[in-house]
């Protein structure tokens, strides 16, 4: 349902970004750490829509798992995390522009055997970040953040207990709709 | 803006002040109460009550039991008692460095010294001729014993030794430990909420020094099982973990069972154990126990003592 949801989410994005003049869709890789715990790794698109505060309020689609970090040629645990992150960026037009984000979303983790199947593997995902984005004249953006998980596991209350509290994240994207700046 | 550079500087020199509690005598780390292993060991270490086995008395198994952070030999008083003075093997219960003293002594101790106290013990077993030993540990001393197979301690071992792992912590409960690093020096100390009576076996007042130790050895094996463990010919594993668990996340039992494979590429063996205690193996001054906990103890307990001689 929540899979669904998301990918809703996306082609709605998706042909939002195919109508804009200038609109901004920023298209990346995002890196991201647990403190504590994983790197997990994947892909971004952010949109910001020209009539609904362009370049201040964008709407973001994530997609990031150990799959891609931590987990590679280990025995770490394959975590996939799917985000919708609403996002607020200040000071328009400038260099480096704060910005505050909520997400929220779904994961599942995969344990690779029947025998964990006592054990919770699936959650909703809250969480919340601040940062800075570096927006250069050219449609590169960098943005770094720390976040914070608001569901995580005590152990006891059927939440994967690899989802840490605190998060950092750096995103590397490229504007696919207007070019200038 | 000088108000709050004040205020600013202000908390910086609180947060760096060094913080250390006041400990009631009537609590473990407060001086007065000690561990009994430390002022009769002979009651607690087969090593010191029998040094010098007869050939006989070397085959018999010795079964090691050490306790997690925090705790003490108490934590493994009730399969002495469920043994009821048995002749088919031996309990030695050790202790910790650092544990079961004072509060200086454990704020001072690191997760090598932990990790000494299992491994000399081992070493003084062997040296004084014992042939079958045995480990039943728990929480803390799971990912010790980890470490030690990591380091290849037990690789030329002569006979089987079999290691029962109750609640390994590879992931704690309480994830805030993660950041312990960050924060820790500004809190000092940190306050368990420990059971009535239990004050007496566990500290109460936990360093946040020997909190970073616990992320640090949880840091590095975590890291080794993701690389992978493999167990040498004569170690046997066997992981029994409690569903939920207040302490020790029980995904830390995917890890283990993930980052570990036998001499044969096998798996190990695992136990999902239907408990929400932290070490179902010891029930004493837990609160509430239910017929299905002790069902549990006895369970283990049996599992264990069989499994010793296979």
């Amino acid at each position: 349902m929540i899979k669904k949801t998301l990918l809703t989410l996306l082609f709605f994005t998706g042909y939002l970004a195919a109508n804009a003049q200038n609109s901004v869709l920023d298209v990346g890789i995002r890196m991201q750490k647990e403190i504590g715990l994983y790197y997990e790794n994947g892909f971004t698109l952010n949109y910001s829509y020209k009539n609904l505060m362009p370049d201040k309020l964008y709407f973001g689609l994530t997609y990031v798992s150990s799959r891609f970090g931590t987990a590679i040629n280990s025995n770490a645990i394959k975590q996939d995390n799917f985000l919708f992150s609403p996002a607020y960026y200040f000071r328009k037009n400038h260099l480096i522009r704060p910005f505050v984000r909520v997400d929220v979303g779904y994961f599942d983790a995969d344990y690779g055997s029947k025998i964990f199947d006592v054990l919770p593997s699936k959650t909703l995902l809250l969480s919340s970040d601040l940062g800075v984005s570096v927006q250069t004249h050219c449609p590169l953006k960098l943005s770094a953040s720390l976040g914070y998980n608001f569901i995580t596991s005590n152990g006891t209350n059927n939440v994967p207990g690899t989802i840490y509290p605190v998060f950092y994240q750096l995103t590397l994207s490229w504007n696919l709709l207007n070019h200038k700046k | 803006m000088k108000k709050i550079f004040i205020a600013i500087v202000s908390l910086l020199l609180i947060a760096g002040c060094a913080k250390t509690p006041v400990v009631p005598a009537s609590e473990l780390g407060g001086g007065v109460i000690m561990d009994p292993s430390l002022t009769d060991p002979a009651a607690y270490r087969i090593s010191v009550s029998q040094p010098n086995p007869t050939a006989a008395q070397a085959q018999i198994p010795v079964v090691i039991c050490s306790h997690g952070y925090s705790a003490s030999t108490f934590e493994w008083d009730e399969f002495r008692t469920w043994s009821n003075n048995t002749n088919k093997y031996y309990i030695d219960q050790v202790l910790l460095a650092g544990h079961g003293t004072t509060y200086a002594a454990f704020q001072a101790s690191t997760w090598h010294d932990w990790e000494s106290s299992i491994e000399d013990e081992y070493n003084l077993l062997v040296q004084e001729g014992y042939k079958n030993i045995d480990f039943a540990v728990s929480s803390t001393s799971c990912t010790l014993m980890l470490d030690m197979v990591h380091r290849g301690v037990f690789n030329n071992a002569s006979t089987t030794v079999h290691i029962f792992l109750i609640d390994p912590i590879i992931i704690p409960s309480n994830k805030l430990l993660s950041v312990v690093g960050i924060v820790g020096s500004m809190l000092g100390y940190v306050t368990a909420d420990n059971a009535p009576g239990e004050d007496v076996y566990y500290y109460h007042y936990r360093p946040q020094e020997t909190l970073q130790q616990l992320e640090n050895v949880l840091n590095t094996v975590r890291t080794e099982l993701q690389e992978g463990i493999t167990l040498p010919k004569n170690v046997y594993v066997k992981v029994y973990k409690s569903i939920k668990d207040p302490s020790a996340d029980p995904i830390s039992a995917v890890l283990v069972y993930n980052g570990i494979k036998t001499s044969s590429g096998g798996r190990i063996d695992l136990d999902f154990i239907n408990s929400d205690i932290h070490v179902f193996t010891r029930l004493a001054l837990v609160p509430n126990v239910t017929s299905l906990d002790r069902q549990n103890q006895v369970y283990a307990f049996t599992d264990i003592t069989t499994r010793i001689f296979q």
